[in-house]
Parts: C-alpha cells; structure tokens; sequence
C-alpha cells in the first residue's frame, strides 16, 4: 500500500487519472469514440449504399413513422438515399476536413510560433504581423475568401480551413515558446553548450505541448463546423458528397414541407461532434493546463 | 403626483391617435398597396437594356409598347399604336400612334420621335444614346430592323432587312417598349434607376436588394389600376417568401418551390395560381463544332472549325448522345423532383407553341439500350464525364443540384461515370457560352411566343459562337438552320409550323441536347387577390389586379394599440 503512494506517476498517467475524474470529459471522449467509429467504419456499419439514388422512396420517415421503409431507419432524402448511412459516409467528409484542416494549422502554427518566439527579434515582428494580417478577418469570412479563391471543392475546403486557424495556433505556441525560453533548464543547455535544434526539439516543444494539444482539441470542434458551414454555402463538399454541412444546405428547404428528418440529422450530428470535442477539450485543458482554467482567448 | 399626470397625458395621446387610426381604416380613400415577393432585385430599370426576369417583371408594369399580349395569351392587340399594317412586300409595317397617351412624372405626350428614339438608341449608332447600354436583346431578336422612321406626329414605320414572321410578336416584348426621350435627356445615363413609360404603375423609389415601389398612374390611357402601390419585394429564399405569403406580408410570391405546392393548395387563405410553362430544361452534350466570330456578323470568320475547351470526343458519336437520352429517367425526375409539377420533355420547345412535333415520342427510359449503344459506340465499359449544374434554382430545373444527382445516379446505371461540378451563376453562364463545359444543364423560358425564340436561340449553327453561344451543344447542322431560315420568310401560320416540325425532328434525331422538362409555371397569392392573369412567358402584369378588403385589419390595430397602452401605463406605475 505504501509502495503504491511512493510509486512516481508520470505524467500521463497523473493526466489520465484527472481526466477520467471528469466525467463531462470523459462522456465527450466516449461520444467521439462512438462518431468516429462509426464515420471510419461506415462500409461495415451503413445499412445502404449512400449513393443509391431511387427517386420513388424520396424523402420517406424513418422508424417514429409507419409511412417509414423497412431497413431506413432514418428515413431518406430528396433523392431517397438513406439518410442514416448517408450520415456515417458524410461523417468520414466532415471529419477528415476538419482533421486535415487542423494537422495543417498545427504544421504550420508550430513552425511560425517557435520561429517567432524561439528566434525573436526580426523574425518575430514578421511573422507576428503576418498573423496579426490574418487575424483581422473573421474566421469564416476568411474561409470563405480563400476557399473562392481557389475554387470549390472539399481539398480546397481543407487548406482554406487550415490556412484560417494557422494564426491562432502560431500565437498559442509562441506564448508557450516564449515563457519556457526564459526557465533555467535551457538557459542550463545554453551554458552547456547545445545547439539550437536540440533545445528546440528536446525540451522547447515538448514543453508547449500542453497548450497545444489543449487547443487542437477545441479548434477541431470550430474547424468541423466551419467545414460544415462551407460546405452549406456552397464553397465546400460538392454534391453528391454526404458532407453533413451540404446535406444540411441542401435539404433544409424540406423543412417547411414536412421532411424535417432530412436537414435535422445532419445538424445533429454536426452538433454533437462539436459538443464531444468540446467536452473533451475543456477537460483536457483542466487536466493538462489549470493555468488555462477560466478560458484563455483563442 | 407628476407621473400619474404624465401616465393620464400619454393614455390620452394614444387613445386620440388610436381613434385617428381606426377612423382612417375605414375611411373610403383606403390606399391599396400590393405586395409582391420576388426571388431577386431588379438589375436595370431600361426595359431595352434588361435580360433578367425580375428586372423585366418591374418594368412590364411601368412600360408599354407599340402592341401587347392579349391576356393571357401571345396573341398580339393594339397598345399605343392603335392599329397597323403591313407592306405588300412585307419589308415595311406602319403604325398608327394612339393620341393624347402621357408619360409618367409629366413628360408629356407620346409622340413618334419618342418611339423613333425607343428603337433607334439600341441600333443606331449615331444616336446619342447608343453607347450608353448594351441592348442585348436587340441582338438576339431584332436584327433583321433596319430602321424605324418617323413618318408623322402620330405615325411611324418600321422598315426591315427581310421578311420576318416573327417580328409582330417580338414587338409586344419589353425590349422595344416606349421610353420618354425627354426623361432620356434628363436622366442620361441614369435612365435605367428613373424610368419613364406609359403603363398603369409610375416608378416611385428602388431600395437596392429590398424593394422596389411603384404607384398607380391617375393620367394612365386606360382606367387607372385597382391598386394605389404596387411593391415588389426581394426575398430570395423559397421557404422564407412562402412563409412571408402566410403571414400576409406581401399579397403574393413567385417560383414557387414545387415542394411547397401542397402547402398552398391546402390552405384556405392562399391560392396557386398554375400554368404550363414555357419553357425547357435540358442537358447539352458538348460536341464541340463551335466557330469564331470576331466581327460579331453572325457568320463564321472563316470556313475552319475551333477547338471547343470542353468539347467530349465521345460525344462526336450520336450512339452515345443517343445512349445518354435513354439512360436517364426523366418520368422519375418529373414526378419526384418537380413533384409532378411539370412534363417530360422529348424535343426542344414546350408544346404550348405551333410547330410543336406530337409525332415525336422522344428517348424513352430504357438502360438496356443505352448500354447497348454505347458498346456500339466502343464504350462496353462507358467512360467518366464531367456534368455541369447551376448553383441557383430556375423556373425550368427548381432543383438543379437533387436533378444532377438523380442523372448521376441513372448514367451511372449504364456505366457512365459522371463528376458533378458547379461555379458562380455568372461565372456559370459565361463558361458555357465559351464551350468549357462537357455536359451542362441548362435551359430557357420564351420570350414572345414565337418557336424561332426556342429553335434558332438554342439549337441553330448560327448560334454556336464561342463565347457568345446560344447552341452550347456546339453541333453544326445545316439543315435544320436552312429550315429555320425559311419559316422565318413565311408569314403563313401553318406552312411555318409544319416546317418548324420537320425541324424538331432533325434536333431530335441529333441529340445534342437531352431535353428534360417543360416546368410549370406557379404563383401563389392570398386569397383575397383576384385578377390576376397568368401569362405564358412567366412575364408579370399586374394591372388588372384587385385586392379585397380585409375586415380585420381595424380590429388587429385596436389590440396593438391596446397592448401599447396597457404596458405604458404599468411601465410608468412601476417607477
């Protein structure tokens, strides 16, 4: 018993421990697991081809319905695919935009962010007011620029996403560069003598990683919706894509005619994607960086 | 002590302006002002310079021509010129101009140097307003006018190029409708935000992307109109003017989503107003034998083909145009996607028109086939191609985006792999006139009535320029131009028509457009509108429409006003 309270914990085991404490977090995590299961294995788990068009079964309930097919649990579309495997197929879009989106950010922001905060001085004040350039435009509205910049389409969605949350994420890891650049540890490397990729790689960014992890979390909930908002104005997924934002765009004129279902659970799921995510990335955040508690900006 | 003083002060105001409200309410000089929701503003308020509906739909109120529709119908009566007639040698028809018909906003009377002026700004390049607008469709339509000559105060002769059968009917379109040249001089170049015509409804104000306000003419040749305001208001989305109808904010609404036609018919306070509509939607298949013409002549520049960017080297061979007619499952797009609230079409033009083929049956919906005749054609395995679909509903595909999947779906039936692509309207527009597309969708309402305004703008040789086109099928067929070219010299009505017929078959036997459908025409109104007459070219006339008094409406304001009061009175007891 005693050997057990010695015992030293590292530290994602002492992250773990606060994290499974949460059970907001923990409900999140679960819900995730639980989309992106299902989005990853949809060929196993869609009951439907979501390319099957058959225009006679258009726009069918599911099953709180009799007038419901057997089999489309969820009912079906304008163009009478069913919706449910449409969602687990629209799911592997939606959630591969805002992964790619985000990789992209965190590429890009980490390379500007430690090039800022580690080098400082000329390197810094260019960078920074590049970010400070792109920062002046509401996220969206810069999504949107960029991805009618360089035309429709679901890539394009991506670098236009990842070129908008670039900025937020070079500032994070500056911030983190900044303050781990002044502690004694590289200050004790500098004296023996290291060189700079060492005590970049070695001990700056392993150290910033806290923040980071804690903001990839919470920007990949921001950056699924603004790939589903692209996608509903038209700038990103392209039909025939069961892209949740698209499907939501395109059957959302079904609203008021009666076919609720169509635009409803593409919202939904959208909707509990961010939530999981950000459930999970608040208790991330407590667990990995109480110093964040009560909301840093993004 | 004070505030109970000011509370009493403020109920007296409001009860006294109440009574003003609902005394006005009753009164008999009651304004009437009908509300229409259109799906998009006007682009320019010049009826010569416009191409648009919702432009052309304001204008229809505001200006008239020479003739006008008969109700609802493309036949054509008297307008301003009271009568007319035609040479023996059918080059020059002179009119007689109606007397004493004013102009809005005072401009006075009309004369023949007003209609002189109408016509001659949009072909005559020395008249000084010549290179103020583009007069596109003058270009389209009214090239075979040479001049139009002022023979007195009251009379006015129009001299053509050639015989053209179709030109009385293109004269009771908006493009050659009688502008004030005295407005003109005053307005300049800003004619097109301060029109000036003759109709029942004067121009009053233009909220950019809000509304649009018209008012009843008092000087107006015939009876003024029922209607003191006429308002058309911008609200673009489908659902959102449907749900405005409903609530009774505008009187009644256009384009209605086929969707919506249940709604509408089951309620008691609404009315559809339906017609078979004038148009068609199709697909066309880019075979790329477009030609260049710099000189803008209408002829080629010179005997050689060139290169259509999008032109699909299987589409060269009819077995696979062919293919794709019958693979596709037109009924099923009907009857699900327009909610039945079209016809399948089989050729070019919707069979409200003469010359309209009933012999043709079409491409029946057979996947056999089609696989059959594309491997016939050398494509046992099919091929991909890339299916263009615009961004923005139109009356001939409500649904464009759901209508390219459902074709997706059926070519992919038979083997063929289709990509669906799609851009900016605008942007849309100009790359099909420039041949980039492989397949596209698109489709066209008729102006006038006449066949030649389908055949010759759609599917001709003539029309097949690059970067201008009207044929984004890009096929070259001789044949069918020369028939069209000689219905146009035949002024009698069923030697045109039968050779407008033979002309539909030959398009159809080429194939390089699958026709779709002929989408029917839908506006809803509130039940208390009447008057109101549908016309075939989807063109919107709203003079002869009356609304009926609502009872109601005094009532309604007494219990706002009532509200009013009652939270003043606590708001001012609770201090």
């Amino acid at each position: 018993m005693a050997e057990e309270e010695i015992k030293r914990r590292t530290r994602i085991q002492d992250v773990t421990r606060q994290m499974r404490k949460n059970k907001s977090a923990m409900f999140g995590l679960g819900l995730l697991f639980i989309i992106v299961t299902l989005s990853v294995g949809a060929p196993l788990f869609a009951p439907h081809d979501p390319h099957d068009v058959d225009l006679d079964r258009q726009l069918k309930p599911g099953f709180w319905s009799d007038d419901g097919l057997p089999g489309f649990y969820l009912g079906t579309d304008a163009l009478g695919r069913d919706l449910l495997s449409r969602l687990f197929y629209g799911g592997r879009v939606t959630l591969s935009v805002g992964f790619v989106a985000l990789g992209f950010a965190v590429g890009m922001g980490i390379l500007m962010g430690i090039s800022a905060g580690y080098f400082g001085g000329a390197v810094d004040n260019v960078v920074m007011r590049i970010v400070d350039i792109l920062f002046a435009y509401p996220a969206l509205l810069l999504a949107l620029v960029v991805a009618g910049t360089l035309g429709r389409g679901i890539d394009k969605a991506m670098l236009a996403i990842g070129i908008v949350y670039t900025p937020q994420m070079a500032r994070v890891v500056r911030g983190a560069v900044l303050s781990i650049k002044e502690t004694e540890y590289i200050e004790a490397e500098h004296a023996i003598g290291s060189s700079t990729w060492r005590i970049i790689f070695k001990h700056v960014l392993p150290n910033s990683l806290a923040p980071i992890i804690v903001y990839s979390t919470l920007m990949l909930a921001t950056a699924i919706l603004d790939a589903a908002a692209l996608g509903f104005l038209g700038v990103g997924a392209q039909a025939p894509s069961p892209e949740w934002g698209l499907a939501l765009s395109l059957s959302r004129k079904y609203l008021v005619t009666g076919a609720w279902w169509a635009a409803t659970f593409p919202g939904i799921a959208i909707l509990l994607s961010v939530i999981s995510l950000n459930l999970l990335g608040d208790g991330l955040r407590d667990a990995l960086d109480p110093r964040l508690k009560g909301g840093a900006k993004l | 002590m004070k505030t109970k003083l000011k509370a009493i002060a403020a109920v007296l105001v409001l009860v006294t302006l109440l009574a003003g409200c609902v005394g006005q309410e009753k009164a008999p000089e009651t304004k009437t002002i009908f509300i229409f929701g259109s799906s998009g503003d006007a682009v320019r308020l010049d009826p010569a310079d416009v191409t648009d509906g919702e432009s052309i739909q304001r204008m229809d109120n505001i200006h008239e021509g020479l003739v006008e529709y008969d109700g609802g119908t493309t036949n054509i009566r008297a307008c301003l010129a009271t009568d007319w007639n035609v040479s023996d040698d059918k080059k020059t028809i002179t009119f007689n101009l109606r007397k004493g018909v004013q102009f809005h906003h005072g401009f006075g009377e009309v004369t023949a140097d007003d209609v002189v002026f109408s016509f001659a700004r949009q072909y005559d390049s020395s008249n000084w307003y010549y290179d103020k607008g583009e007069w596109a469709y003058w270009g389209y339509m009214y090239t075979d006018i040479e001049s139009v000559e002022k023979l007195d105060t009251y009379k006015v002769a129009i001299h053509m190029r050639q015989p053209n059968a179709s030109i009385m009917t293109s004269l009771a379109m908006f493009t050659v409708c009688i502008v004030s040249e005295k407005a003109a001089q005053q307005y300049g170049e800003d004619y097109f935000k301060n029109p000036v015509g003759t109709g029942p409804f004067e121009f009053v104000e233009w909220v950019k992307d809000d509304h649009i306000t018209l008012r009843a003419f008092e000087d107006y040749w015939r009876d003024p109109p029922q209607i003191d305001e006429l308002v058309f208001k911008v609200i673009p989305d489908p659902s959102a003017r449907l749900m405005a109808l409903q609530a009774g904010e505008v009187h009644g609404i256009e384009h209605v989503d086929p969707k919506q036609l249940d709604i509408i018919k089951n309620d008691p306070k609404l009315q559809l107003i339906s017609q078979a509509g004038m148009n068609v939607g199709y697909i066309a298949l880019n075979c790329g034998e477009g030609y260049v013409d710099a000189n803008e002549n209408g002829k080629w520049d010179s005997g050689e083909e060139v290169d259509v960017t999008g032109a699909f080297e299987p589409f060269n061979d009819v077995r696979v145009r062919q293919a794709i007619a019958h693979a596709i499952d037109k009924d099923a797009i009907v009857r699900n996607l327009y909610q039945g609230a079209a016809t399948a079409a089989n050729q070019g033009m919707p069979p409200v028109l003469f010359g309209y083929n009933n012999a043709i049956t079409g491409y029946e919906y057979n996947p056999q086939k089609a696989r059959d005749l594309l491997t016939a054609a050398g494509y046992p395995d099919g091929f991909e191609v890339v299916l263009w679909h615009m961004p923005v509903s139109r009356p001939y595909f409500p649904v464009p985006t759901e209508i390219a999947e459902a074709i997706q779906a059926d070519l992919a039936e038979v083997g063929i792999t289709v990509e669906l692509f799609t851009e900016d309207w605008g942007t849309y527009l100009q790359d099909t006139e420039a041949g980039k597309h492989a397949m596209a969708m698109l489709g066209w309402t008729g102006d006038n009535g006449d066949p030649d305004n389908f055949l010759n703008v759609l599917y001709s040789q003539d029309k097949a320029t690059v970067g201008s086109a009207g044929n984004i099928g890009f096929k070259k067929n001789p044949e069918f131009q020369d028939l069209l070219n000689r219905a146009l010299l035949t002024y009698d009505q069923d030697e045109r028509g039968a050779l407008y017929e033979q002309a539909n078959k030959l398009l159809v036997d080429q194939c390089s457009h699958v026709f779709i459908a002929h989408a029917d025409q839908n506006l809803a109104f509130l039940s208390t509108v009447h008057g109101y007459v549908i016309h075939p070219t989807s063109r919107k006339f709203f003079y002869p429409v009356w609304v009926e008094e609502e009872g109601g409406a005094g009532l309604g304001t007494l219990f706002v006003a009532l509200l009013l009061v009652g939270g003043i009175v606590l708001r001012i007891k609770r201090k």
